[in-house]
C-alpha cells in the first residue's frame, strides 16, 4: 500500500520546488511523474527567471507593475504583489543550491532584458535557463532523498464525498494500476500546448492535472488566453527565446523593415509578447512575410556573443534549418507556447477543493492574466511551488489518517481502461488529436472572432464523441503501452480543449491574447473580470466571471 | 521523400520471437528528423511501437537510441543527414542498458551512477543572504557541463561499459566534473580522492572518444574525465596505475623524445608492485623470444634535447 | 608522390614488422617518403593527460617541420594520426593557442602557419594513390580470405578533427583495401571500437575483455585474420590475445592480427620474411599457408 502525507503530481520546476519545500518540512512527501524528472517540460524554458533585486536598486513594484501590464490589468494585483516581492529571495535560493547563473564583473549575478519591461532584471543561465534550473532542483531533491514514482500516469483523484485523499495510477513500466493515498495532492502538471498543433510544447503536455482537477470540481479560469510565442522555427515550431530579442536582435519583415517601429515605437521588440505576435501575423498576413514567417536578425550581435550567450538558439538554428545565425538571419513566426489559464487557485496553491492544491504552469494564480510576461514563468513555479507545499502542510496535520480502501478506485479505472482497449473503433488517438489541435489553432489563434471559435467548439465536441465511440487502441499489452497512454492523455487534452473554447465564447472583448477582430477594444467597465468556468459530474458547465483584485494599479491604457 | 526504417522490435510479454526487426517504408518530407519519422510510423502505420520522446528540441534527452550502430538524439538527427540517397536507417535501443520495450530502455541504471558521485552542491556554509560571490568566468566554465541533459547517449556507446559495469561511466564523470570545478563546492578534494581511488574511477576510461563523438550537447565527456586526471595528480593523489602510466610517458617523451615502452609497462605497473610485474612477464618472455620486446635502450629522437627544453620551459611557464 | 615520414614510436619500437612492411609496400607503389628524425613522439593522449601544452607544442613542432619541406605528413598508426590531427583541428581553430606554441617554438625556429595535412598510409592510398592504380600491384590475389577490419579510435574519432564531415567516406577505407587484395571483408560490430590498449597497464581485466570480445566474435563470425591501420592495436590484440581468450572465453588465440601493409605485402608477393609475420605473438602460419 502506497501512503504520503503529501503526494505531488508533477516533478517539474513547480512539483519540484513544492516537493524539496515539504520534504524540509519533514513531511513524508512523493512525486508521481508520467517522466523522469528531468525529461520535465520546465527544461524547455531558455531565456531566464524574472526577479527585481531590491538590494541593488531595483524595485519589486516597478515588476509588478510590467507584469501587471503585461497582463492587460487581468492579472490578479495581490498575487501580483505576491510574486514580485519573494521574486528576489526566490532566485538567490536557487543560486545557493547549484544554478550556475550568468555573473556581472563584481561576481554578482548579471541579468539581461527581457519583453515589456526595461529594466535588465532576467537572471539566466546562457539559453538553458529552465534545464539549469530543473537538474539543480533534481540535484536538491537527490540529496533530500525524495521518493519519486517515476514514470507513473495518474488516472484519476481519489475523491471521496468531495475530499481528495490520492490518485489512481498506471505504473508505465508493468502496466500495473495502484492506488497511492495521501492527506493532500498537489497539481503541478505543465501545461496543455498538445492541444493546439503546431505548439513549441512537448509531446507531453497533455493537460493532465488541469482535467483531473477540473472532473473532481476545481475551476478553470481564464482558458482563453492563449500565448503565442513571437519566435519559433519556421517549419520545425522550435522555440526560439525571446532572449535573442533581450540581447538585441531585431525583427524584419520581407521588405527590409523593422516593423515593430509601427507596432511598439517605445518597446520595438522587446514588446509584450501579446502584441509582438500580432505585429508579426499582421506582417504575414498582409503579405510582408517570406513564406509565412519574418526574419529574426541576430548578425550584428556577432558570433562569439551569439555562441556564448545565446549558445542553444545556435544549435538549433544550424541543426535544425542548416541557418548560422552569425551570417544568416532565421525565419520565425508565431507558434502556440503557454496557458496563461489554469486551476484557480489563491496564493497558496488552494484550489477550494479539499485536499488538493495547484502550481505552475497548470496553476492559475492569476499572475499572468491575459499575456505573459517572458521570465516570469519560472518565477511561478519556484515562488507558488513553494507556497502550495507550505499551505498544504498545514492542511495535511489537520487530516487525521489517510488510508482508505481503495479498491473500488482503482477498479472503476480497470474498467475504464478495459473498455478503451476493447473498443473495436476506426480512430486512432493520432487522428483525433491532430484533427482537434489544428482546429483549435484555427479557431483559437493569434487572432479569433466568434466564428472561428465556434467552428473550434464543434471539432472539439465532435473529438468528444469520435473519443468516446470510435478510439481504437492497437496495442493491448501492459508493459509501457503508450498507445494507450496517448489515449488516456487524449481524454485530458478534449477536457482542456472544452474549456478553451467555453472561456474564449464568454470573453466579450479583446484582452491580451484573447484578440477578436470582431470585438477589437478591451472593455473594462464590462470585462475587467475573469472567465471562471466548473463541470459537474454530468458534463453540465457553469460558468462565472469573477472580478479582477485591483489593489493599486489602476488599468489605463496598454502602450508600447 | 521516401524513408525506409528497419526497426529492432522487442515484445516482453510474448514467450518467444520476442525479438525481432520490423520494417517501414513511409513518405515524408526530407528534412524531417528521425523522430518525425518514427512518430510518423507511431501515429499512421503502427500505434504498437514503443519510444520515448517529449520535447522534439533536444533540451529532454529522452529521445536516444541507435541509429546505424550508433547512438543519436533522433529528434536533433535529420534524415537526409544520415540516409541522403534513401538508405535503410537502422533504429535499435540504447546499448549498455536494459530494454523494456522496442526503443525503451530502463534508465535507472543510468541514474544509480549520477547518484554514485553525490550529484548535489556541498558547500560548508552558504551566505546568510544574498548570493555566493564568485568570478562570471568560473560559472561558464561550468556551462559545458551543465549543458549535459543525462540522454544517455556516452553511455550507451562507451567501450569501457561494454566490458565493466563498475566503471562510473562518462556522463556520471562529466557530472562530477561540475562539481570538482564549482568554486562554490568545498569537497572537491574529498570528490577527487573518491573518483581516483573508487573501482570504476577516472583511470578506468579507455580514452577511446565514443561519448565525445556522440554527445549531442557537446559535453565532451572523455575530456572533462582528462580534466579530473589532471586534477587528481595536482592534489596529489597518485596511488594509481593510471598515475603512474602518464607520469612514465611523460618522463619518456620529455627524455627522448620518444617512447619508451619497457619503462612504461614497468612504471605503470609501480616498480614495487612485484605482482603485477610478474604478470607482464610471460607476455614479455614471448615477445623476446620472437624479436618482438620493445629496445632495452630506449630509441630517442634526434634533437631530443629540444624536446627536454620546451618540456622545462613549460613547466617553468607554469 | 612525396610525403613527410612520420613513422611513430611503435612502429620503431614493438613492431619493427610495420615499419619493414610499409616500406616494402611503398617502395613497390614508388611512393617517396622523407624520415622527420627530429619528430617527437605525439603523446598518443597520455602525455596531453598531464600536459596537454606540451603534447600539443610537440605536435605543432612535427606539423611545421613538415611545412618546411613543404610536404603533407604520412602516418602508420591510428593514434598518431589522431592526436597530431587533434593538434592541428586546434591550433587551426585557436589562433591564439597557435600563437602561443609558436612563441615556444621560436628559439628552435619554427613557426607554424597551419598549411600541413597529415594522413594515415590508409587514407593516402585511397585518396591520393588511388584503389585502380594500387589493384594492379596485387598480383596474388587473397581471395578465399576473410578479413575482419580493426581501425583503432584515433582514426575514426572525433570525426570533427578527422577530416569525415568532408569525407564521410573514410570509415570504409579499410574494408575498400580488403576488397581491393581480393578478400573478404567481414562485417563485425567491433570494428571501430577501443581494442582495449591504453588501460592494458591500469585495468588488465577490462583490456583483456576487450581482445577477448574482439577476436571472439570476430573469429565467430568467420574471419580468418584481423586487419588493422594502428599498431598499438595490434600490440593488444596480438600480444595478449592468448590471456584474454583463456580468461574470458575458455579457448585459445586464433586469430593472427595482421598489419594492413602486411596484408597489401602479401598480395604484391614480397617474401613473408620481409614482412616479419614471424614476429607475431599469435601464429600466422596457418593463415599464411591458406593463401
Amino acid at each position: 500500500m502506497y501512503d504520503h502525507d503529501l503526494l505531488i503530481v508533477g516533478a517539474g520546476l513547480a512539483g519540484l520546488r513544492c516537493a524539496v519545500e515539504a520534504q524540509r518540512m519533514g513531511l513524508k512527501v512523493a512525486v508521481i511523474t508520467k517522466v523522469h524528472p528531468v525529461r520535465s517540460h520546465s527544461n524547455a524554458a531558455q531565456g531566464g527567471i524574472n526577479a527585481p533585486l531590491t538590494d541593488r536598486g531595483d524595485d519589486w513594484k516597478g515588476h509588478a507593475l510590467d507584469t501587471i501590464k503585461g497582463s492587460d490589468y487581468l492579472a490578479d494585483q495581490d498575487a501580483v504583489e505576491i510574486m514580485s516581492q519573494e521574486a528576489g529571495e526566490a532566485v538567490l535560493e536557487l543560486e545557493r543550491m547549484g544554478v550556475i547563473f550568468s555573473r556581472g564583473e563584481d561576481g554578482k549575478l548579471g541579468t539581461r532584458r527581457f519583453g515589456g519591461q526595461k529594466v535588465a532584471r532576467t537572471f539566466f543561465v546562457g539559453a538553458i535557463t529552465g534545464s539549469a534550473l530543473l537538474h539543480v532542483l533534481y540535484e536538491q531533491s537527490l540529496k533530500l532523498g525524495l521518493q519519486v514514482y517515476e514514470e507513473w500516469f495518474v488516472t484519476s483523484l481519489i475523491n471521496e464525498e468531495g475530499v481528495i485523499k490520492g490518485v489512481v495510477a498506471l505504473d508505465l513500466k508493468t502496466g500495473e494500476l495502484e492506488a497511492i493515498t495521501a492527506k493532500a495532492v498537489v497539481i503541478a502538471a505543465g501545461g496543455a500546448g498538445r492541444v493546439f498543433e503546431p505548439s513549441t510544447n512537448a509531446l507531453i503536455c497533455t493537460g493532465d492535472g488541469l482535467s483531473l482537477a477540473w472532473n473532481n470540481g476545481a475551476g478553470l479560469m481564464d482558458m482563453e488566453m492563449i500565448q503565442y510565442h513571437p519566435t519559433t522555427l519556421a517549419r520545425t515550431g522550435i522555440l526560439m527565446s525571446e532572449a535573442a530579442r533581450g540581447e538585441g536582435a531585431y525583427l524584419f519583415n520581407s521588405e527590409g523593415d523593422r516593423f515593430m517601429e509601427k507596432y511598439a515605437p517605445d518597446y520595438m521588440e522587446l514588446a509584450s509578447r501579446d502584441v509582438v505576435s500580432r505585429a508579426e501575423q499582421t506582417e504575414i498576413n498582409e503579405g510582408r512575410g517570406i513564406d509565412g514567417n519574418v526574419l529574426l536578425d541576430l548578425r550584428h550581435l556577432g558570433k562569439d556573443f551569439i555562441e556564448s550567450r545565446l549558445g542553444y538558439l545556435q544549435e538549433v538554428s544550424v541543426e535544425f534549418l542548416g541557418i548560422d545565425m552569425a551570417e544568416k538571419p532565421v525565419p520565425i513566426r508565431p507558434g502556440m507556447h503557454y496557458i496563461m489559464g489554469g486551476i484557480k487557485t489563491d496564493v497558496n496553491g488552494e484550489t477550494g477543493v479539499p485536499g488538493l492544491y495547484a502550481a505552475g504552469e497548470c496553476a492559475n494564480v492569476s499572475v499572468h492574466g491575459a499575456n505573459r510576461l517572458g521570465a516570469n514563468s519560472l518565477l511561478d513555479t519556484v515562488v507558488f511551488g513553494r507556497r502550495s507545499a507550505t499551505k498544504a502542510s498545514e492542511y495535511v496535520k489537520t487530516v487525521k489518517d489517510s488510508r482508505i480502501s481503495t479498491s473500488e478506485h482503482v477498479e472503476k479505472d480497470l474498467n475504464r481502461i478495459k473498455k478503451i482497449l476493447n473498443n473495436k473503433g476506426r480512430f486512432r488517438t493520432s487522428e483525433i488529436r491532430n484533427t482537434m489541435a489544428t482546429a483549435m489553432t484555427e479557431g483559437i489563434g493569434v487572432f479569433r472572432d466568434q466564428k472561428s471559435m465556434e467552428y473550434a467548439k464543434k471539432i472539439v465536441e465532435e473529438s468528444k464523441i469520435k473519443f468516446r465511440d470510435s478510439l481504437v487502441v492497437e496495442n493491448k499489452g501492459k508493459v509501457y503501452n503508450t498507445d494507450l497512454l496517448f489515449a488516456l492523455e487524449l481524454g485530458y487534452m478534449i477536457d482542456c480543449a472544452e474549456s478553451i473554447v467555453h472561456g474564449a465564447l464568454t470573453r466579450k472583448e479583446s484582452r491580451g491574447a484573447h484578440f477578436r477582430t470582431d470585438i477589437k477594444d478591451r472593455n473594462d467597465k464590462e470585462w475587467l473580470k475573469h472567465t471562471l468556468i466548473y463541470r459537474d459530474r454530468s458534463g453540465e458547465l457553469k460558468i462565472e466571471t469573477p472580478d479582477v483584485t485591483i489593489t493599486q494599479w489602476k488599468p489605463v491604457e496598454r502602450v508600447y | 521523400m521516401e524513408v525506409k526504417l528497419k526497426v529492432k522490435r522487442f515484445d516482453p510479454e510474448k514467450s518467444k520471437d520476442n525479438i525481432w526487426y520490423q520494417d517501414y517504408n513511409i513518405d515524408i518530407h526530407p528534412s524531417s528528423t528521425i523522430l518525425d519519422a518514427l512518430i510518423n510510423v507511431r501515429e499512421e502505420v503502427d500505434g504498437t511501437l514503443g519510444l520515448r520522446c517529449a520535447c522534439r528540441a533536444s533540451i529532454c534527452g529522452s529521445c536516444g537510441m541507435k541509429v546505424n550502430g550508433q547512438a543519436k538524439l533522433v529528434c536533433k538527427t535529420r534524415v537526409e543527414e544520415i540516409a541522403p540517397k534513401g538508405e535503410i536507417l537502422l533504429i535499435e535501443p540504447m546499448g549498455n542498458h536494459t530494454i523494456i520495450r522496442d526503443l525503451i530502455v530502463d534508465i535507472s541504471t543510468f541514474f544509480a551512477k549520477i547518484e554514485q558521485i553525490t550529484p548535489y552542491l556541498q558547500p560548508d556554509s552558504e551566505p546568510e543572504t544574498g548570493e555566493f560571490i564568485v568570478s562570471n568566468e568560473s560559472m561558464d566554465k561550468l556551462l559545458t557541463e551543465m549543458n549535459c541533459i543525462m540522454c544517455g547517449l556516452c553511455v550507451s556507446d562507451c567501450t569501457v561499459l561494454e566490458v565493466d559495469k563498475t566503471f562510473i561511466g562518462p556522463a556520471a564523470l562529466a557530472k562530477a566534473s561540475r562539481f570538482v570545478y564549482d568554486p562554490r563546492d568545498d569537497q572537491t578534494n574529498q570528490r577527487l580522492n573518491y573518483l581516483n581511488d573508487e573501482q570504476g574511477g577516472i583511470w578506468d576510461c579507455t580514452r577511446c572518444m565514443q561519448c565525445v563523438e556522440v554527445c549531442p550537447k557537446g559535453v565532451s565527456p572523455m575530456d572533462r574525465i582528462m580534466d579530473l586526471r589532471e586534477s587528481a595528480i595536482e592534489i596529489g593523489a597518485k596511488k594509481t596505475h593510471g598515475y603512474h602510466h602518464t607520469n612514465s610517458f611523460e618522463k619518456s617523451v620529455t627524455a627522448n623524445g620518444r617512447l619508451d615502452e619497457t619503462r612504461l609497462a614497468i612504471e605503470s605497473a609501480g616498480i614495487f608492485n612485484i605482482s603485477r610485474l610478474i604478470d607482464l612477464i610471460p607476455v614479455g618472455l614471448k615477445a623476446l623470444i620472437r624479436g618482438k620486446l620493445p629496445p632495452l635502450f630506449p630509441h630517442k629522437a634526434e634533437d631530443n634535447k629540444k624536446i627536454q627544453e620546451l618540456a622545462k620551459k613549460i613547466k617553468e611557464d607554469k | 608522390m612525396k610525403f613527410a615520414f612520420y613513422p611513430g614510436c611503435v612502429a620503431r619500437g614493438g613492431t619493427p614488422e610495420l615499419l619493414s612492411s610499409s616500406l616494402a609496400v611503398l617502395e613497390k607503389l614508388e611512393i617517396e617518403v622523407e624520415e622527420l628524425t627530429k619528430a617527437g613522439c605525439t603523446g598518443a593522449g597520455v602525455l596531453q593527460e598531464k600536459n596537454p601544452l606540451l603534447g600539443d607544442t610537440i605536435n605543432v613542432r612535427t606539423l611545421a617541420m613538415a611545412e618546411e619541406k613543404k610536404l603533407p605528413i604520412m602516418t602508420l598508426c591510428s593514434t598518431c594520426q589522431g592526436v597530431l590531427s587533434q593538434a592541428n583541428h586546434k591550433v587551426k581553430k585557436d589562433k591564439d593557442y597557435l600563437k602561443k606554441i609558436n612563441e615556444l617554438l621560436k628559439e628552435e625556429g619554427y613557426e607554424y602557419k597551419g598549411t600541413t595535412d597529415v594522413k594515415h598510409l590508409l587514407w593516402i592510398l585511397v585518396e591520393d594513390y588511388g584503389l585502380d592504380k594500387l589493384k594492379d600491384h596485387f598480383i596474388k590475389k587473397l581471395s578465399g580470405l576473410s578479413f575482419a577490419p580493426f581501425y583503432g579510435c584515433y582514426m575514426v574519432r572525433p570525426s570533427e578533427a578527422l577530416g569525415f564531415d568532408e569525407k564521410p567516406e573514410r570509415q570504409m577505407y579499410l574494408e575498400k583495401i580488403i576488397e581491393s587484395v581480393g578478400a573478404t571483408a567481414i562485417e563485425f560490430p567491433g570494428k571501430f571500437s577501443c581494442c582495449g590498449f591504453p588501460v592494458l597497464f591500469i585495468n588488465q581485466t577490462n583490456s583483456l575483455k576487450m581482445v577477448s570480445n574482439h577476436t571472439g566474435s570476430a573469429k565467430d563470425l568467420g574471419a580468418d585474420a584481423m586487419v588493422t591501420p594502428c599498431p598499438l592495436c595490434h600490440l593488444n590484440l596480438d600480444g595478449y590475445q592468448g590471456k584474454a581468450r583463456k580468461n574470458n572465453r575458455g579457448d585459445k588465440a586464433d586469430l593472427p592480427i595482421i598489419h594492413m601493409p602486411q596484408m597489401m605485402a602479401l598480395a604484391m608477393g614480397i617474401e613473408t620474411k620481409e614482412i616479419g609475420l614471424a614476429r607475431h605473438i599469435v601464429s600466422t602460419e596457418e593463415f599464411v599457408n591458406k593463401i
